[in-house]
């Protein structure tokens, strides 16, 4: 059993009538790289601010190292957090962000780790010019060196990789996975599932505030999978399959079928074989993407 | 004091700040040039009467012209984007991110507006005194109302203390620019807010049947030094003005500490 890092507990947020977070509860054990999932509009974003402080629950609370989540907490100091866009001082330079960054809380730049930050920026003589020059991505990457600066133990990322390009993004997913594996816990939400596939060991799926499930990458694409199937007499196969519980979509390929369905593959093989069909592949996509519309798709059905 | 070097280090780099200190410098220079082209068989009012004297009144005029307005609205410049201007940014969520307490962040924000401000009426004290040496010399004044002349000596004093009164007479505008800078996240409306409210106090002040109730206005005691050149001598009114500002700064410093420590950031 992992410590338990980051602790959601009974949370939920309200703005006058609207409740953008809704009794939500979910877990992140030390070294984990967990991705927080949902469509627009599910509350990750908030869910994220009222786990460092910036907002503050209508109930519940929110725990980083198993301590109550109050504003300006000593816990941030072990705590790397990009919230939406990398935001900056326009008119200064970045190595000037940087400085004034770290320096606002009396500490000197000798305890930051400036050499990681500045490699992971990798902005080159850019780092002198000011900010209001920079691209998306510049401002993204210098947002990850200024995280890194105090070598934090827990990073709370939203959607991390937006402006970054395939390279940059892979370097971000590199620097993530060595983070992990040196110790750190990662919560991360993003849009990009194959990205959160790859990276991330464990995710919670929300939906309009709620918890839709929690748990590991591997068993959410398990439960929630899409099938590929090809057989003898495929819009016959496409019948008997949509009368099944399970099945939350068909589609006709050829001789193939597409399957969404949740529950175990070979259900949905015995149906066709009792049904005279001849199967001849079945071979499973495993998909987060998938599995995440599956899940989300369900829980708009219930 | 970490914190203050850098808060102030931030805003000194800003090319407004330092377009505010050139103007500063410019507009008395610009008035002692007017003055002094101007035509001499046009009778001038108020402390204008006095500038030819001595080079020791510029200063004091350009002090009036420029408290009435241009002062204020760069006080509430100062004041409006202390805390709003980072979250137009969306830097604000970042300074929050640190273990940094809400209250002495805009704490410190606030006296760099203070600090500025002051700055910016030092630079029109300064500026005014070079300029108006330069062109009418360094004499003492024979006041327009009688009584011994005021010496140089005399006149300098007098202008530190205006100079102070006038920068103590932006507080208002300056704690209620700070606390609509808590309350949106656009700059530019709380340092409207914040003129709006002077504009608005100055009107209710010409409304005689308010009564007492105008010496609570912040602009109630604002030309209350100009005595010092006109009849060289201080009045009770320095006083009730400096106690004004100091309670618009307790009202709406609080407030402004009150709301932004329980405030939601969204930007």
């Amino acid at each position: 059993m992992t410590d338990t890092i980051i602790e959601i507990d009974s949370i939920t947020k309200r703005y006058g009538e609207v409740l953008a977070v809704d009794d939500l509860s979910f877990a992140v054990g030390a070294g984990e790289i967990c991705g927080l999932l949902g469509p627009n509009g599910a509350g990750k974003t908030t869910t994220l601010r009222m786990l460092v402080g910036l907002q503050r629950p209508s109930k519940g609370e929110a725990r980083l190292f198993g301590r109550t989540v109050v504003p300006s907490t000593r816990d941030l100091s072990r705590v790397g957090v990009l919230i939406e866009q990398a935001a900056f001082v326009p008119h200064a330079s970045g190595r000037d962000n940087l400085r004034w960054w770290w320096e606002s809380t009396g500490q000197s730049m000798r305890d930051a780790d400036l050499d990681t930050a500045l490699r992971i920026a990798d902005l080159g003589s850019a780092i002198d010019r000011n900010v209001k020059t920079y691209s998306q991505g510049m401002k993204q990457r210098l947002g990850f060196a200024r995280l890194l600066l105090a070598r934090p133990e827990v990073l709370i990322l939203d959607e991390p990789t937006n402006g970054l390009d395939p390279g940059e993004i892979r370097e971000i997913r590199e620097l993530l996975r060595g983070l992990a594996s040196g110790g750190a816990t990662v919560l991360l939400s993003s849009h990009h599932l194959d990205e959160v596939q790859q990276i991330c060991t464990s995710a919670v799926v929300m939906d309009r505030g709620r918890l839709v499930t929690a748990g590991s990458v591997a068993d959410l694409i398990g439960t929630h999978g899409v099938v590929y199937i090809e057989v003898d007499d495929a819009p016959r196969a496409a019948d008997v399959l949509r009368a099944l519980a399970p099945v939350r979509n068909v589609a006709v390929d050829g001789n193939g079928l597409i399957v969404s369905a949740s529950g175990p593959r070979s259900d949905l093989v015995a149906a066709l074989v009792g049904a005279g069909i001849r199967v001849e592949t079945v071979t499973a996509q495993q998909r987060l993407e998938d599995a995440f519309l599956g899940l989300i798709e369900d829980k708009d059905a219930s | 004091m970490a914190l203050v070097r850098v808060e102030l280090v931030k805003a000194t780099k800003r090319l407004r700040t330092l377009i505010a200190f050139a103007v500063a410098l410019g507009i008395p220079a610009l008035i002692g040039v007017a003055v002094h082209s101007g035509d001499r068989r046009r009778r001038p009012d108020g402390l204008f009467t006095l500038t030819r004297q001595t080079g020791l009144v510029l200063p004091a005029v350009a002090l009036s012209l420029m408290s009435a307005f241009f002062l204020v609205v760069i006080a509430a410049m100062f004041a409006g984007d202390t805390i709003a201007g980072e979250a137009a940014s969306g830097n604000l969520r970042y300074l929050l991110l640190r273990p940094l307490s809400r209250a002495r962040l805009l704490w410190v924000k606030a006296l760099i507006a203070f600090v500025l401000t002051w700055v910016t009426t030092v630079a029109v004290t300064l500026s005014g005194l070079g300029v108006g040496v330069a062109l009418f010399g360094w004499h003492p004044l024979v006041l327009p109302f009688g009584g011994a002349p005021l010496s140089t000596t005399t006149l300098l004093s007098h202008l530190m203390l205006a100079t102070g009164y006038v920068a103590v007479g932006l507080t208002a505008v300056v704690a209620v620019g700070v606390f609509f800078s808590t309350l949106t996240d656009s700059p530019a409306g709380a340092i409207g807010g914040a003129v709006g409210l002077y504009i608005v106090a100055d009107i209710l002040d010409a409304v005689d049947p308010l009564g007492v109730l105008r010496y609570g206005l912040p602009t109630h005691y604002t030309d209350a030094w100009e005595t010092l050149f006109t009849r060289g001598t201080t009045s009770h009114d320095l006083v009730a003005g400096v106690i004004v500002q100091a309670a618009w700064l307790v009202v709406f410093g609080a407030l402004a500490t009150w709301w932004f420590r329980r405030k939601d950031i969204a930007s």
